[in-house]
């Protein structure tokens, strides 16, 4: 059983000040195994702040991150699962679910995380799943004005996988889940 | 095994019948230790149960462990499944709410991780790779979780894992015993389910215990051609009863098979719960990691501060020189006592010695759970010397104290002990720290000591010793003993003064058998244990069960004691000492004199009248010898010391101090060629005299005066503790009077002067026994001196009653006892009276 963060977009200090307080109060150390960020930290602080709450620390870089020495894109393997991380300003358009698996299978992950958009959204598609964190700030952004705050915790056991979505809605924290099971046998793109 | 002497010793007073099944049940399952804990923990139904009560109780407490487990532990992913996006706000990872399952899941994800890194050092040291197996890892692992969830007011705490090894341990090698034994009788393990017939099987199971034995005794021969034989109940009954015990289709099938290696985690689960909880009255083991005092506790001390007192209270009561040392040295019990009685001393010694140590305290507290700890079970905080488990763990702790005894007195600071504690050398003769275990045991049990041990009890030892020792004069201490302060009365003065140049003799003796003083002292200090044991048990009750019970103990006791010195004494003086004569004269037909035998024969023989020990009284020529009495003089002042320390306060140095003139004695022998050895005859005598005086017998007065001669060393203890028998100690002083045409005064006066630390106003007796001294031959004399010393009692007689309100703790049930003691006591006098004004008109 892992726990691994999903979080991006935080823009801190352009358009927001600092993660929700209530976020902050939820990440604790000791619980999550590994943090993937999508980039637009954008500060050397926030970075300090995810290494704080789990040193394992995966940043992949967004087109306002001061940091130039984040990768474009990322991988990594947890459990069963092979997870890809990317910023998604590069894929256009921004958040299309076919241009989306199309990074997915270049790849080869079974887990494609990318941000951008600043709107949750998670997608099961071709025998692996597509998610989008949003913004954990609920920073603005080019497409969406109104936005909530959001992150995602998955969790990783094996073959299956548990996304938590935590989502801030009128300051109340609302936490969905989805279920992904990834078939033992056709798993892997070739 | 050295256990069987001692517990059908223990169940002689409920009845022969329990006796003779405790002595079957103790053969069996002699060689599967796992089962034999378990029935001690109380897992298990007593030993005398049939099998199939067995496999019930078995079936149990694995179902409950089963269902234990299936609650306690946890998978978040099946929850999940079940109760899906109905409460998910709960259920999230980061959820804060702590009961939540995920909350739960951290929570034992935490406590396993601390478990790992302790398990992963479990025995790393002593190359039991068993621990390190995956497999135990992961039992022990899951057993911990499992209690620890289980009680969270304890929690886990280090030291727990090895408290639960050593069970698991058992269990395992039961399983290797198992496994051998079914590579070896391959046939009666086949599943008998199939291959017998529904009446055979009826016949295996219903067979009793009866049977069972006869079988035993008649299959011991019959190991060698086993293959041979067809039915199960001609087997050798051990591999018949292993056959039993796991076979998978008697009552409640495979759960209930009592060696089984699927069940192994539920077995020691079950153990490991037993012990902690202490099920039964025993003494939780649970309570010693908590650190918070327990409810009903008024001294505000944790549970295992409290047991660590105790110990040190009794290490006082047995040993007072040893204790001042370490409490001068500030050598505090916990430092060392937290570590041993956590892990039940699993630190101090190697597995395959921990387990014989375990054994006994385990079998300790089944084997009382039958007489006092039923009612008390139910109290919740039971103090460690309620019960006789806690009670021989205190014991095992003073006899390993006293397992050092000669290195910490020789260490010189307080790093010093803690090293000889903490690094606790390798044991070579575990059984002797056993038997000496059993024995304080016995003497914790005594109620007298148990109120003295007891945290709230009315003295302070550990603050008295301090204070007396300042009190006295450093230059005062006996040259021999550095260790040892005691004010020098004046007496022992005025008899160095006389024997100076018989003490150097000694000394010249003492300085060719380099440390014999170490080793003597120690002999002393154990005899001493052993009379204040056997005196206590005779005081408690004034019958011949006590005694019974306590003297296998102390008998072994000795010998074991006599073994040990023997040899060191022999070089010494080469001539017997006097552990060899008492070895002749065990006379068989009182065991507690017996004990007491050890030192002289001659005593008991004069008493009981038998003629046949009077042989036994060795080299000392005449066993009605004045000589013996001085003898008697001196060991008695010894006793009566050592006795009377545990229960008032008396300072102990002092007695300790007799004990070193005592030792001196035992060398004496030769030298003064008429007083052989026979150190303590006073025991028996005492006891005979007093029941005497209870009947309040006249006629019998005669036979007791003559006893009362020897029993000089009563004094004291009389005074302390019963107050009854004064004829005695008018005896006593006659006696006095007779030794002192010996050559052996200066143990007498030795004896006077703990006797005037006792009594003031008795010092002027001490002075006529100086006059004695110089006018030994007349008659007149002795007449004279003896009316002093009769008036010298009266004197104290009158001033008895207001001792017994400030003396003695224990005794208030015995009081009623004074009145017929006074009574016989005056009536001696008088006697004794006339006597002496004969012998001065004479």
């Amino acid at each position: 059983m892992v726990l691994v963060l999903a979080l991006g977009d935080l823009h801190v200090p352009h358009r927001a000040a600092d993660l929700p307080p209530k976020f902050k109060s939820m990440l604790v150390p000791g619980k999550i195994q590994h943090i993937i960020c999508t980039g637009n930290l954008c500060i050397k602080e926030i970075h300090d702040y995810l290494k704080t709450i789990c040193p394992d620390l995966h940043i992949v870089r967004g087109e306002f991150d001061e940091d130039a020495r984040y990768p474009e894109n990322k991988t990594l393997t947890i459990g069963q699962f092979k997870l890809g991380l990317c910023h998604g300003h590069q894929v256009i358009p921004w958040g299309d679910l076919d241009s989306l698996a199309m990074l997915q299978r270049q790849l080869g992950v079974d887990i494609l995380v990318t941000g951008h958009t600043h709107q949750f959204t998670a997608y099961k598609h071709e025998g692996g799943v597509v998610i989008n964190p949003g913004s954990a700030t609920g920073a603005y952004s080019s497409i969406n004005q109104d936005v909530n705050p959001s992150f995602v915790l998955m969790d990783i056991d094996g073959f299956r996988a548990v996304v938590y979505v935590y989502e801030l809605i009128d300051g109340e924290v609302k936490v969905d889940k989805i279920e992904f099971k990834k078939p033992p046998t056709s798993n892997s793109a070739p | 095994m050295a256990s069987s002497e001692i517990e059908p010793a223990l169940h002689e007073q409920s009845g022969s019948l329990v006796l003779s099944n405790a002595d079957e049940s103790d053969r069996r399952f002699a060689n599967l230790r796992g089962v034999r804990w378990r029935v001690n923990l109380g897992v298990l139904p007593s030993l005398a149960s049939s099998i199939d009560e067995f496999r019930k109780a078995a079936a149990n407490s694995r179902r409950r462990y089963a269902l234990l487990r299936r609650t306690l532990l946890i998978n978040p992913h099946v929850l999940k499944d079940e109760n899906s996006s109905l409460n998910f706000i709960t259920d999230d990872p980061l959820s804060q709410n702590p009961n939540s399952t995920w909350g739960q899941l951290f929570r034992i994800s935490e406590l396993a991780k601390t478990l790992d890194q302790d398990l992963s050092r479990l025995y790393q040291e002593h190359y039991w790779c068993y621990f390190q197996t995956p497999g135990c890892q992961g039992m022990l692992r899951r057993i911990l979780l499992l209690w620890c969830l289980k009680h969270p007011e304890y929690g886990y705490r280090q030291g727990m894992h090895e408290l639960l090894a050593p069970l698991l341990y058992v269990l395992h090698v039961d399983i290797m015993r198992l496994s051998e034994v079914r590579k070896d009788y391959e046939d009666y393990f086949t599943d008998r389910f199939d291959s017998l017939s529904s009446e055979e099987r009826d016949i295996t199971y219903t067979f009793d215990f009866n049977k069972f034995m006869d079988s035993m005794n008649d299959g011991i021969g019959s190991q060698g051609y086993s293959k041979k034989i067809k039915s199960l109940d001609e087997l050798d009954p051990e591999v018949q009863s292993i056959v039993m015990l796991s076979d998978s289709y008697g009552a409640e099938s495979e759960l209930g098979s009592v060696l089984s290696e699927k069940f192994m985690e539920h077995d020691a689960y079950c153990m490991f719960d037993a012990l902690m909880s202490g099920t039964g009255g025993c003494v939780a083991m649970a309570s010693f990691f908590s650190y918070s005092p327990p409810s009903g506790s008024h001294t505000g001390l944790t549970p295992v501060l409290e047991a660590c007192t105790s110990f040190y209270r009794l290490l006082a009561v047995v040993d007072s020189s040893l204790h001042s040392h370490l409490v001068e040295l500030g050598v505090e019990p916990q430092y060392f006592g937290l570590r041993w009685l956590r892990v039940l001393f699993g630190r101090e010694f190697l597995l395959q010695d921990l387990l014989l140590v375990w054994d006994e305290i385990f079998s300790a507290g089944s084997s009382a759970e039958t007489d006092t700890t039923d009612e008390d079970s139910r109290s919740h905080s039971l103090g460690i010397v309620d019960c006789p488990r806690g009670t021989l763990i205190l014991g095992m702790a003073v006899s390993m104290i006293l397992y050092l005894r000669s290195t910490l007195l020789s260490s010189e600071n307080a790093t010093c002990c803690l090293q000889r504690l903490l690094n606790f050398p390798e044991i070579t003769d575990l059984n002797k720290i056993i038997q000496k275990a059993k024995l304080l045991q016995v003497l914790v049990l005594n109620s007298d000591v148990r109120s003295a041990l007891s945290i709230d009890g009315v003295f302070d030892q550990s603050s008295y010793v301090p204070a007396r020792t300042k009190s006295c004069p450093s230059g005062s201490t006996s040259p021999r003993s550095p260790l040892i302060l005691a004010p020098e009365s004046y007496w022992e003065k005025k008899w160095r003064v006389l024997h100076k140049v018989k003490e150097e003799e000694r000394q010249k003796v003492l300085e060719t058998q380099s440390p014999p003083t170490q080793k003597k002292r120690m002999w002393l200090k154990v005899t001493k244990l052993f009379r204040a044991v056997t005196d206590l048990t005779h005081h408690k009750t004034g019958n011949g069960e006590k005694e019974a019970n306590s003297s296998p103990v102390s008998q072994s006791l000795l010998e074991d004691l006599s073994q040990q010195l023997l040899p060191e004494l022999e070089e010494a003086n080469s001539i017997d000492c006097p552990v060899a004569m008492n070895k002749e004269d065990n006379s068989p037909q009182e065991t507690e004199e017996d004990i007491m035998d050890f030192h002289s024969a001659t005593e008991e023989s004069i008493i009981s009248g038998n003629s046949p020990s009077e042989d036994n009284a060795s080299i000392s020529s005449d066993p009605i010898s004045p000589v013996l009495g001085s003898n008697y003089l001196e060991t008695g002042s010894d006793s009566s010391t050592g006795i009377g320390s545990p229960v008032s306060s008396y300072p102990i140095s002092a007695a300790i101090d007799s004990n070193l003139f005592l030792d001196e004695n035992y060398e004496d022998p030769q030298t003064s060629g008429n007083s052989p050895v026979s150190i303590s005859p006073y025991q028996n005598n005492e006891y005979l005299v007093n029941d005497q005086s209870d009947e309040d017998d006249p006629t019998d007065k005669y036979v007791g005066v003559t006893k009362d001669h020897k029993l000089l060393h009563g004094i004291v203890q009389w005074f302390r503790k019963f107050k009854r028998t004064f004829s005695s100690e008018e005896k006593i002083d006659i006696n006095a009077s007779d030794a002192t045409k010996t050559n052996n005064v200066e143990i007498e006066k030795n004896q006077i002067s703990c006797y005037s630390e006792f009594h003031p106003q008795a010092s002027s007796s001490g002075q006529n026994r100086d006059s004695d001294q110089n006018l030994l031959k007349t008659l007149k004399n002795l007449g004279q001196s003896m009316l002093k010393h009769i008036q010298v009692i009266e004197l104290v007689f009158q001033q008895q009653p207001g001792m017994v309100q400030t003396g003695t703790v224990g005794n208030l049930a015995k009081t009623n006892l004074i009145g017929k003691g006074q009574v016989t006591a005056t009536t001696a006098l008088m006697e004794l009276r006339k006597i002496s004004n004969l012998l001065s008109d004479m």
